[in-house]
């Protein structure tokens, strides 16, 4: 039983990294329409350049951790600018390409200025494990989880209070006449594409420490974090937390008690059937179509 | 015009190995293999609008199949990579059943998912695949003649290219062709006239994989040994790219986007570890200069003299 309880919690400290990139997905396709194949890759490179201020510059940690949102934010926005704007308004498959493109560039930029061995990531917190109804706890797991729901508050309280938040929402819902009322649909999706870098670039933080920072860190988080937020309906933010809290779970359990060579695959045999028999997700209603 | 200009192509296509070596034999081998993969997702993606990452798991399963059937029951080559299509169309269809119901997004982690699945069972399945180790392929034979070498086979797969274009561009003419590119358009206007949605789909699936898995059992020949690391999400998501590169809408297309990428990698190889940074580069430029890819090129160039 205690082993079942530390099993879930890890899950859940896992589910709510995948959950942060989710978030990050679902916000950029929610304005943007696009799905962004090189989010992983981004919040690696922001990872890099906070080692490296860490390494070089001497900062603390805690200083680079409340730095990265910051960082996240500039750099997602300058890419949106730079390489996504120009193609809003053409053939979607080409702004996907794009966004693969970009995960190239990142990935491989990477690996050229830090080389391809994994680097050793301070941590927060300490090793030491709580005790809880037996179940040895890490702190980490637990640090991770306040992490990430502190910031997906934030976001919340982001969406529903601020008046650039609630324009976002409108744009989300109706580009055509958002912008009829006056707000600006190029500065939501630049918006949209900062915050969602922000958020990833927490996540990479949260998960360099456990996993080690190299090039590839990031890629199967990305595959998790788009499984999750598809389980969830790719359109709802609460959703797609919900979707990867489920996978990081489920996830664990399987690779403990059933097979783990099979524990990725599994994730996405799940998706495959959950998208059979409930083809909006999980936790949005179906709207049926207008003709 | 066209015409002449798809002669001039053959011919350039029939002469060019004569004026290289080994090497290039290899590459212009190469490019055939993927350009077969680029013309199935002109069907998939340019002409039903459906879309797919997951693309290495039909050209896994076209290899494996053929390279088992060729190993452990003694067929021919020029069956085996037949049997490898037919293995891939049949899982396409199944492919195909998720995307009746699910599109966008949804549709490509299913075809994702796919891919994963397909290249975890060949890794761990040992005793039929070889697992870890790989698996060997022989060489392509015709008519009980061994192919030796990459010029021969290159002439081989040139002739399945150049077969598999001409049935791609009737299909693109035909009727079916027109129900899947309506339905693209309009699925509601299209079903209206008639036009049935579940069996056009399954066909593009059946058709695209068919076409890819072929590619991957002439690729298997080509290389001689398998391993489950080539058929990975980056080279699903490398065939996107290409056939967007080329350009979706032509056979032409699809031959630029192969040659895209069967050379890039070999031009930017001397950029050593910046040789990625700059492929996704010009990926970016390409998107933003040539939407509609390589082939609109030459249309633009015809079209202004």
């Amino acid at each position: 039983m205690s082993v079942a309880l530390q099993l879930v919690v890890s899950g859940l400290a896992l589910g709510s990294i995948y959950a942060l990139i989710a978030l990050s997905l679902v916000i950029i396709n929610k304005a943007t329409d696009v799905v962004n194949f090189a989010q992983g890759e981004m919040a690696m490179l922001g990872t890099f350049a906070c080692l490296a201020a860490l390494s070089a510059l001497k900062l603390p940690l805690w200083l680079v951790m409340l730095g990265a949102f910051p960082l996240g934010l500039a750099f997602g926005a300058l890419v949106e600018r730079l390489a996504m704007r120009p193609l809003s308004g053409g053939p979607p498959i080409n702004a996907l390409i794009a966004t693969i493109g970009l995960f190239l560039v990142f990935h491989h930029l990477a690996g050229w200025i830090w080389g391809y061995d994994p680097y050793r990531f301070p941590s927060l917190f300490s090793n030491e494990p709580v005790v809880v109804l037996e179940a040895r706890i890490s702190q980490a797991s637990l640090g991770i989880l306040a992490v990430s729901l502190g910031v997906m508050a934030l976001l919340y309280l982001f969406y529903e209070r601020t008046r650039t938040g609630i324009a976002m929402r409108a744009a989300s819902m109706n580009r055509r006449a958002a912008r009829l009322m006056g707000i600006d649909v190029g500065r939501v999706s630049m918006t949209a594409w900062g915050l969602a870098t922000g958020l990833s670039l927490v996540a990479g933080l949260l998960i360099a420490p456990l996993t080690f920072l190299d090039f590839e860190m990031m890629v199967i988080v990305l595959l998790k974090a788009f499984a999750g937020a598809i389980l969830g309906g790719f359109n709802s933010l609460p959703g797609a937390v919900i979707g990867c809290l489920v996978i990081g779970v489920v996830e664990n359990l399987f690779g403990a008690y059933v097979s783990t060579a099979f524990k990725d695959a599994f994730a996405f045999g799940i998706i495959v059937v959950v998208l059979m028999a409930r083809p909006a997700g999980l936790f949005t209603r179906r709207v049926g179509t207008k003709v | 015009m066209n015409r002449y200009l798809w002669m001039a192509t053959i011919a350039a296509l029939v002469l060019i190995p004569l004026f290289v070596s080994n090497y290039g034999w290899y590459l212009l081998a190469v490019t055939m293999v993927y350009a077969l993969v680029a013309l199935s997702l002109s069907i998939l993606v340019g002409m039903a609008g459906q879309i797919s990452i997951g693309h290495a798991g039909f050209w896994a399963l076209g290899a494996y199949a053929s390279a088992i059937a060729m190993q452990h029951f003694a067929v021919p080559f020029i069956l085996a990579i037949f049997v490898g299509a037919l293995v891939a169309a049949a899982f396409g269809a199944l492919v195909a059943l998720p995307a009746l119901r699910v599109s966008g997004h949804y549709l490509a982690i299913a075809t994702l998912a796919f891919a994963i699945l397909v290249q975890q069972v060949l890794f761990e399945w040992e005793s039929v695949t070889g697992g870890r180790q790989g698996l060997a392929v022989p060489r392509p034979s015709l008519l009980g003649e061994e192919l030796q070498s990459d010029f021969s086979y290159y002439y081989l797969l040139l002739a399945l290219f150049l077969a598999a274009a001409w049935m791609t561009r009737n299909l693109r003419r035909s009727f079916t062709g027109r129900s899947m590119m309506a339905l693209r358009m309009s699925a509601v206007a299209a079903q209206c006239a008639g036009i049935s949605r579940a069996r056009h789909i399954i066909l593009a699936f059946a058709l695209s994989a068919f076409l890819t898995g072929l590619s991957g059992a002439l690729y298997g020949s080509l290389i001689g040994r398998l391993s489950t690391e080539t058929f990975s999400l980056s080279a699903s998501l490398s065939f996107l790219t290409m056939a967007v590169i080329g350009g979706l809408g032509s056979e032409v297309g699809a031959l630029l986007g192969a040659a895209f990428l069967a050379v890039a990698p070999e031009v930017l190889r001397q950029f050593k570890d910046a040789e990625m940074v700059i492929y996704g580069v010009i990926l970016l430029l390409c998107m933003l200069f040539l939407p509609h890819g390589l082939a609109s090129l030459g249309r633009r160039w015809i079209f202004s003299k």
